[in-house]
């Protein structure tokens, strides 16, 4: 459809320049008999019907205001055509690439985690947003660009021919050359644009160091270094754009050169043609308009299909996106049981990718309502348990259940909305705090929302706020530190109600203090779910019904606080490396006291 | 914490404000030539351009008259002549505008980037990384390469249409009046089409930019997004964001898909008018066929410098914003700098010893003593940080800060570098108000070590001799000893030459906190202040740096802030801040004998339930 309203508009536009050109030879320079003028076949045809449809030679000659009128009708009628082709195509073009916009975002969520492991998260955003884009240029403005630039060609050509075969062929004398001059030019600036682009890039990464290390620079008073560095990058970006701007100016000039120059050759042969007598003037300026049309869109034609290979590598990039394997069972089917249950791993391995395993075997009950606290040097596997447990990776051997339910023939979504976890690394959407809370339930009722905050001792935080519950997370609202973004994290845990709370080094930017607190809260709002807390302060964990230690992705040691202590063993260790110093405090305090 | 400036990313102004575009004209001043250049190859083309369908009347005129043909040769080389010139001045206009905008690019970010190492930290504060960066990256672009163009095409535009009408005028004054009257609609038209234009233009970014940052979160909180099970409703609000933005694309296609027909079909009157009105003349005899020919290619080549001269006056307002930003950043004076007194000192020091380091204003050499006499500070007015504090610092001495995070450990240290300046009283060195001493000179004998230490992309070798200019091989090694980093260095595949990636990403903070530390040492400071310095350090490797640099700090004022005990406990001094007080002072041993804050403060940990 956008073809076809295409096409039609440069008929009809190509109708305008005949009209003129018919209103000059046949009613204006009339005063030279036709006859004798090798004005045969389709030529004459085309005038004759052209000249009928306006009333007639006497007519016209009489009321010159009609073919003005004929010219402004059929030009509006190009234009109607052209608006329903931009109308179309923008439609069509548009509607491809908001399905695909949608597409990658919706897989980008239902990637696993593995994916995300060994991407770098620049280059995917990155992929999403300016390979779109490209794409979109493309089928836009480009691919349309090119079409018509092709149609203004094809469809001028018959009409040339039918009028001076000759001058037809001189008309599109230099057109390869244009298109050749351009396709060839354009592949080989690639080379400078891209020197260009990464000298762009070097002088960026000089500026985001500087901004991101200026405190560095001032404390050493180093700024005379950072400017000379800073001149070094910034002039060698100028000299390539500059480059850039003389090879353009090359391009420019000559590719106008082969232009005009089409145009002079035309314009050359055909006032010889006219003292000749082979053609009438009104074909000389429809020669000469007809070349202007599509002359100049030869020059970007050329341009177009030099940066084919640009809109080609983007769409490459993304279908690469489109076809990695998403996560498989993740939709529930509404008839999945409640995680109430015990949680048990039996001889679980996983290993990341091929590598050598993170876990070994591990196998360990938590019975229903209890609390299970893990702790061990950092790697040892501890967050690993939390994300098989999550299904956020699926592990190698052995079985993982839950009340007696494997949790791999579970849906995922329903595994992860039975489980509330909170990271060390709290993530914070760029919304409200109150958004942020109800993530997981929305349609909490404001008594519950606080609850939640005063259990995870944010609420008097957030009240401090200007907006309050109101105040946006992010660049444009308010910096949350690390603690407070934990506790936020924590409410909204809380607030999902979940069968089974998950605390992965969850408070570990919270002064200790407030961990107490918020300790003490969660031990007294306890209700029957399951909880596994991840810690690295003894003081922390030392309250769980059953703490497993954890190295090198075994389990070395499990019981309660007060066994561990009996045994000879990492625990001990960690605890008298804490305690020691509390002695050591003693003794100072004692000595002195 | 916003300012306007930084909301209007996106906003369109009314008005184009002269004043503005006068001051940044003024950045064009080093490239005079060019731009007269520009503006002379414009008047230059417009000429060439209005000779093209002149001569072609000429030509026609001539066969049609049965002129000689000497005479269409001559014509026939001018109009050759013409073309070459024309394609030259192509060559020489793109030149010149390649000259001004990198030119004045190159200028712009560097200025900028030099104010910018300037700045006080209340101007960072405000502001993120990625806001200030755009500043010296778009918005330099933005500017710097519309000034040529806006120069060339006010210069080609006018007088194209200035030398078009004067030659229809010659050639039938009647005809051409009948053409002008075409000319407020095209402007009209061709004004607000670009105004509509540049609008919804504006709103694709805008949502573009969110949609970029929509990718990203998805990104970065994918755990968070499954964990929660909010795929459906993230998928919710992005379908939004893309269905905006399909909606603003399609209104930004359909307006120029009715704009450019418009301009065509306004055209097309012209060509009317000429065809009615100047067939009626040819009739008459009153215009000849060549003429005629003439005044059908000016009616379609006014057109071309009136859209072009409306798309410069959409460009100039959509680049006002950003032309203002960068004004602004260009304008903006750093609060923290050296006073009009110690600069005349500096230049005064700097005449009578030509070779005395940058900076030197002939005072002290050797600092004594720093003293915090009734220092008031505050971030935020009416939120005072630090009220009547008052701290003296001796030579040899090392003084802890400890207490709880946001008392004002950080402040302290913040205003002993200058990093901030006391919002009342003031801290005097060796009896001198710093702000009375060279502001590079006390940064010079600093050596400050932060909790989360930014190290430049480069290597290790690198980021230690960044410490201080021209250091040996040696004395680089040697700090690094004294730190205890070398133990790691040397154990790593690339050992010195080790690439610590950007902001030091390539190595954990424990490694990054002992380089950092090495190029302090290497800084060789009279004034050293660590910030959590060697806080994700073990605790054996900490006693082995104390160690290491307690030789270091002999006869130098060092001001530690932790919250580990072994690293607090050998201080002289122990002050507890809280509130932006000091609520305790003394050493180790007797605050633990008071049993006050300090003794909580360490004993609550692991108070067993």
């Amino acid at each position: 459809m956008a073809f076809g309203a295409l096409l039609l508009s440069i008929v009809f536009l190509q109708l305008a320049v005949v009209i003129s050109k018919v209103i000059i030879d046949r009613v204006l320079d009339a005063d030279q008999p036709t006859e004798h003028l090798m004005i045969v076949g389709l030529q004459a045809d085309i005038d004759r019907i052209l000249l009928m449809a306006m009333g007639g030679r006497d007519f016209v000659s009489d009321n010159l205001w009609v073919p003005g009128l004929a010219i402004v009708l059929v030009t509006l009628l190009a234009g109607v055509f052209t608006w329903l082709r931009g109308r179309w195509s923008a439609m069509a073009c548009e509607g491809i690439v908001v399905r695909l916009r949608d597409e990658l975002y919706d897989k980008l969520q239902h990637l696993p985690c593995s994916w995300f492991d060994v991407q770098d998260t620049g280059d995917i955003v990155q992929r999403c947003t300016s390979d779109v884009d490209t794409v979109r240029v493309f089928l836009a403005s480009q691919m349309i660009e090119l079409v018509r630039g092709l149609l203004l060609l094809v469809l001028a050509a018959p009409l040339l021919i039918m009028i001076n075969v000759w001058m037809a062929l001189v008309s599109l004398l230099l057109v390869p050359f244009i298109l050749y001059f351009s396709v060839v030019f354009f592949r080989k600036v690639r080379i400078v644009f891209r020197a260009k682009d990464e000298a762009e890039g070097r002088m960026t990464t000089t500026i985001q160091e500087n901004l991101a290390g200026v405190r560095v620079v001032r404390a050493f008073a180093r700024q005379a270094h950072e400017i000379e560095q800073f001149e070094d990058r910034n002039t060698s970006h100028r000299d390539l754009d500059n480059r850039l701007y003389v090879l353009m100016a090359r391009f420019w000039s000559l590719s106008d050169l082969l232009c005009m120059g089409q145009k002079m050759i035309v314009l050359a042969v055909g006032v010889v043609f006219l003292l000749y007598g082979y053609i009438e003037i009104g074909s000389l300026y429809l020669f000469l308009t007809m070349v202007t049309m599509f002359i100049w869109p030869m020059q970007q034609a050329g341009r177009i299909l030099a940066d084919l290979g640009r809109a080609t590598v983007a769409f490459d990039r993304l279908t690469e996106i489109l076809a990695v394997d998403v996560e498989t069972l993740t939709e529930p089917t509404g008839d999945e049981p409640l995680l109430d249950g015990d949680i048990e791993f039996d001889g679980v391995t996983f290993a990341h990718r091929e590598q050598s395993p993170v876990l070994h075997d591990v196998s360990f009950v938590v019975p229903q309502g209890e609390t299970l606290a893990l702790v061990g040097p950092s790697g040892c596997g501890k967050s690993t348990i939390v994300n098989l447990l999550l299904r956020l990776y699926d592990h190698d051997t052995g079985a993982i259940t839950i009340g007696g339910h494997v949790v791999d023939e579970l849906a995922r979504k329903h595994v992860r909305s039975r489980i509330a976890v909170v990271l060390q690394e709290p993530f914070l959407f760029s919304k409200t705090l109150r958004e942020n809370i109800s993530l997981a339930h929305p349609a909490a009722a404001e008594h519950e929302l606080h609850e939640a905050t005063n259990a995870a001792d944010i609420h008097q935080s957030i009240l401090r706020f200007e907006k309050g519950y109101d105040t946006p997370v992010g660049e444009r609202g308010v910096t949350l530190s690390g603690g407070q973004r934990q506790r936020i994290a924590l409410a909204r845990a809380l607030l999902q109600s979940p069968d089974i709370l998950i605390l992965d080094d969850a408070l570990s930017a919270v002064d200790t203090e407030t961990e107490s607190t918020i300790l003490e809260a969660l031990r007294r709002r306890h209700g029957n779910h399951t909880t596994i807390i991840i810690a690295h302060r003894i003081a922390t964990l030392m309250h769980a019904d059953r703490i497993l230690v954890m190295d090198e992705g075994r389990i070395v040691q499990s019981g309660s606080h007060s066994s561990l202590l009996k045994e000879d063993g990492l625990y001990r260790r960690l605890w008298n490396i804490q305690v020691g110093l509390e002695d050591e405090l003693r003794d100072d305090a004692g000595g002195l006291a | 914490m916003t300012d306007v400036s930084m909301l209007s990313e996106f906003d369109l102004p009314e008005h184009i404000d002269a004043g503005l575009w006068r001051r940044i004209y003024r950045h064009t001043r080093p490239y005079r030539r060019s731009m007269i250049g520009l503006a002379a190859t414009g008047v230059l083309m417009a000429a060439l351009d209005t000779a093209f369908p002149w001569l072609i009347a000429a030509l026609i005129d001539g066969v049609v008259d049965g002129a000689p043909t000497s005479s269409l040769v001559w014509l026939g080389g001018i109009y050759a002549i013409v073309v070459v010139a024309a394609a030259a001045v192509v060559f020489a206009f793109i030149s010149f505008a390649g000259q001004v905008a990198t030119g004045v690019a190159h200028d712009l970010r560097q200025s900028g980037f030099g104010r910018l190492q300037e700045l006080s930290f209340s101007y960072y504060d405000k502001r993120p990384v990625g806001w200030i960066l755009s500043r010296l990256t778009s918005d330099c672009m933005k500017v710097s390469s519309l000034m040529p163009w806006v120069m060339f095409d006010l210069f080609w535009g006018l007088s194209f249409i200035l030398m078009i009408s004067i030659n229809m005028l010659i050639m039938n004054w009647v005809l051409a009046l009948a053409v002008f009257s075409i000319l407020p609609l095209l402007f009209g038209v061709s004004f607000y089409f670009q105004r509509k234009l540049l609008f919804s233009s504006r709103m694709m970014r805008r949502v573009n930019s969110q949609m970029t940052a929509t990718y990203s979160e998805s990104i970065a909180g994918v755990r968070t997004t499954k964990t929660l099970v909010r795929e459906g409703s993230n998928l919710g609000e992005f379908q939004e964001q893309s269905g905006s933005m399909r909606d603003w694309s399609i209104r930004n296609a359909l307006q120029s898909a009715v704009y450019l027909p418009s301009i065509v079909a306004i055209g097309s009157l012209g060509t009317a008018i000429v065809l009615w009105r100047g067939g009626l003349d040819l009739q008459t005899e009153s215009l000849t066929i060549g003429e005629l020919f003439a005044f059908l290619q000016y009616v379609v080549l006014f057109f071309i410098p009136i859209q072009d001269l409306a798309r410069r006056v959409a460009d100039l307002q959509s680049a006002q914003a950003a032309a203002e930003r960068l004004q602004g950043l260009l304008d903006t004076t750093p609060d923290i700098r050296d006073s009009d007194a110690v600069q005349v000192k500096i230049d005064a020091y700097r005449s009578l010893h030509p070779d005395a380091e940058h900076g030197n204003d002939g005072g002290d050499g050797t600092i004594e003593t720093v003293d915090f006499r009734q220092v008031d500070f505050w971030y935020v007015e009416g939120e005072p940080v630090l009220l009547g504090f008052d701290l003296t610092l001796q030579a040899g001495q090392t003084v802890a800060l400890v207490g709880a995070t946001g008392g004002g450990k950080s402040t302290i240290a913040n205003l002993m570098c200058r990093f901030y300046e006391p919002s009342g009283g003031g801290i005097y060195i060796n009896g001198v108000e710093y702000r009375d001493r060279s502001l590079h000179w006390l940064r010079s004998n600093l050596g400050v070590v932060l909790q989360v230490p930014h190290l430049f992309s480069g290597t290790i070798r690198d980021n230690i001799a960044y410490g201080r200019a021209g250091a040996t091989e040696d004395e680089v090694v040697s700090a690094a000893r004294r730190s205890e980093a070398i133990h790691f260095i040397e154990s790593l595949p690339d050992g010195w030459d080790t690439q610590v990636g950007e902001g030091g990403s390539m190595l954990s903070t424990g490694q990054r906190q002992l380089v950092a530390l090495a190029r302090a040492i290497l800084a060789d400071p009279q004034i050293f202040v660590m910030d959590e310095a060697t806080s994700s350090v073990d605790t054996e490797t900490e006693q082995q740096i104390q160690r290491g640099i307690e030789s270091i700090l002999d006869g130098r004022i060092s001001v530690v802030i932790a919250h580990r005990l072994s690293t607090v406990r050998n201080a002289d001094r122990i002050l507890v801040v809280d509130g932006g007080r000091i609520v305790e002072s003394g050493d180790h041993a007797s605050l633990l004998a008071a049993r006050g804050r300090y003794f909580q403060l360490y004993t609550h940990q692991f108070a067993v339930a």
